[in-house]
């Protein structure tokens, strides 16, 4: 990754980042589905994560956590520590298992938002907020999962569109280059 | 060259998961007045105007998307408010006559001095932001200090009580709602003297319980349920009386106190404009909170006596 690369990245990640932070506290909250609303931070993280990497992942998590706390007046370092946790994950899932299918993004945002709302809610019981596990909590966990997952796709859409010119390589794509121009073939090691 | 990138990769996670567990250590434990709190009031500070921007520029968004799902509800809620038009107008003329009678006999003994919303000097603030997520009840308002709006002032909209400021910067503050787990409410059930407090329901953090109350308390669905004007502990605040909070949806008699199930009338999912009421220094209800946190708790600051009353006035 060289520093050009790197930086133009960079700065692609961080707009969108404040300017998702800023749309969900001003307009996404406001806006109820099934008496919950949609969360896009946990979605945003493991996309980029999904995209770029567990590093980048990781450390888009920690800033967007540290963004939502700062602006939005809560504990700091809950939501970092969660949505880091959530960028890694995506990330080394790119890394490890490279996924293709088009429904992974789907799959991804599901996963990072039940991941999200189960850490937090993990932490906050560590840190002794007076709410105890009921039908209620578990219901309103559920019912945020279910609108992240429905609005999954789109965002996805949104943020492979605006990183798409400082992504670094597909693993896929590379696999493929490496194997047809004989690096990984079978008939280049016989 | 494989060993350090993933030598780098987790020493990156372990910096991070550090940070946050700093950051949320350091947080957690410090006073209000401290310093990584200082931090966020002064980040506040800073995006108060961009929010507040955001937010109204954003705002037709928000009007398009809430249009449909109002439209859906208009028809029963039209059909609900006929049928409460009609009970209130009954309630009202009712009313009119007692109250006649009961400013007299304020007058006539002495006891007409009681704080009302009216003694507060109201702030009108735009919502600006709020938190996503089922364990903050917390929004944000384009008004803070500025404005004259200080930590613990009370917070109502058109419909009834909304929360407290919990944290106020120049130009925004933080209102903890009336359904966050760190906010109780002294309250009464409207008709009746019994005093209990107001907390969100266990589990449920969309409704209220009105607890303690004396287990013969009549209570009745439908019931509307007001602030006392008492504050219960210190770091409460005090609420004017009388400022509709809820209505009572269901009785609890398991315990030897009795609790009712509250709703909340205020739409806290849907909060755009608020008032908070505030009190310039040296008025009655700054000198009222001032005095109620000094009492023992359940007492009525509105009701103290005129001897401490002169004496805080005079103080302050």
């Amino acid at each position: 990754m060289n520093a050009s690369f790197s930086s133009g990245l960079l700065l692609r990640i961080a707009a969108l980042a404040v300017f998702a932070v800023f749309f969900q506290i001003g307009v996404v909250s406001e806006v109820p589905v099934f008496g919950v609303s949609a969360d896009l931070s946990p979605l945003l993280v493991a996309f980029v994560g999904l995209l770029c990497g567990s590093t980048t992942g990781a450390a888009t998590g920690f800033a967007v956590g540290l963004l939502v706390d700062l602006a939005l007046v809560q504990t700091l370092g809950v939501t970092s520590l969660t949505l880091t946790i959530v960028g890694y994950w995506a990330g080394r899932l790119r890394e490890l298992r490279d996924p293709q299918a088009a429904l992974t993004p789907l799959l991804v945002g599901a996963a990072a938002a039940a991941g999200a709302a189960v850490g937090y809610s993990v932490v906050q019981f560590l840190l002794g907020v007076d709410a105890p596990v009921s039908f209620e909590l578990l219901r309103q966990i559920v019912l945020g999962v279910v609108v992240d997952t429905i609005v999954a796709l789109p965002v996805y859409a949104i943020v492979r569109r605006c990183l798409i010119g400082g992504l670094p390589d597909d693993p896929r794509r590379r696999r493929r280059r490496a194997y047809t121009t004989g690096g990984l073939s079978p008939l280049s090691r016989s | 060259m494989y060993d350090k990138t993933v030598r780098r990769r987790r020493a990156v996670l372990a910096l991070l998961v550090v940070l946050s567990l700093i950051l949320l250590t350091a947080y957690f434990g410090e006073a209000s007045g401290g310093g990584l709190h200082s931090v966020q009031r002064g980040f506040l500070t800073v995006v108060s105007p961009i929010q507040n921007g955001a937010n109204k520029a954003l705002k037709p968004v928000r009007d398009f998307v809430g249009w449909f799902g109002d439209t859906l509800h208009a028809k029963g809620q039209r059909d609900e408010l006929r049928k409460q038009v009609e009970k209130l107008r009954t309630e009202v003329i009712a009313n009119q006559a007692e109250k006649h009678s009961y400013r007299e006999l304020l007058t006539l003994y002495k006891l007409d001095n009681q704080l009302s919303v009216s003694d507060y000097h109201p702030v009108t603030a735009t919502v600006v932001a709020k938190s996503p997520n089922v364990w903050y009840s917390t929004v944000t308002i384009d008004k803070g200090e500025s404005s004259g709006v200080h930590v613990n002032d009370p917070v109502i909209n058109g419909e009834g009580l909304v929360g407290k400021v919990a944290q106020a910067a120049s130009d925004g503050a933080q209102v903890t709602l009336i359904t966050d787990s760190s906010v109780g409410v002294s309250a009464r059930i409207g008709a009746s003297n019994a005093t209990g407090i107001v907390q969100p329901k266990v589990g449920d953090p969309n409704d209220l319980l009105l607890q303690y109350l004396p287990a013969n308390t009549q209570a009745n669905r439908g019931e509307y349920v007001v602030t006392s004007g008492t504050v219960s502990s210190p770091d409460d605040s005090l609420y004017p009386p009388n400022i509709p909070i809820g209505q009572v949806t269901s009785v609890n008699e398991e315990s030897a106190y009795r609790s009712v199930n509250v709703h909340p009338l205020a739409d806290l999912h849907n909060l755009d404009v608020v008032q908070v009421l505030t009190a310039a220094s040296g008025t009655l209800p700054a000198n009222l909170s001032r005095l109620a946190v000094s009492l023992p708790p359940g007492q009525n600051a509105g009701q103290a006596s005129g001897e401490t009353l002169a004496s805080t006035q005079s103080g302050g």
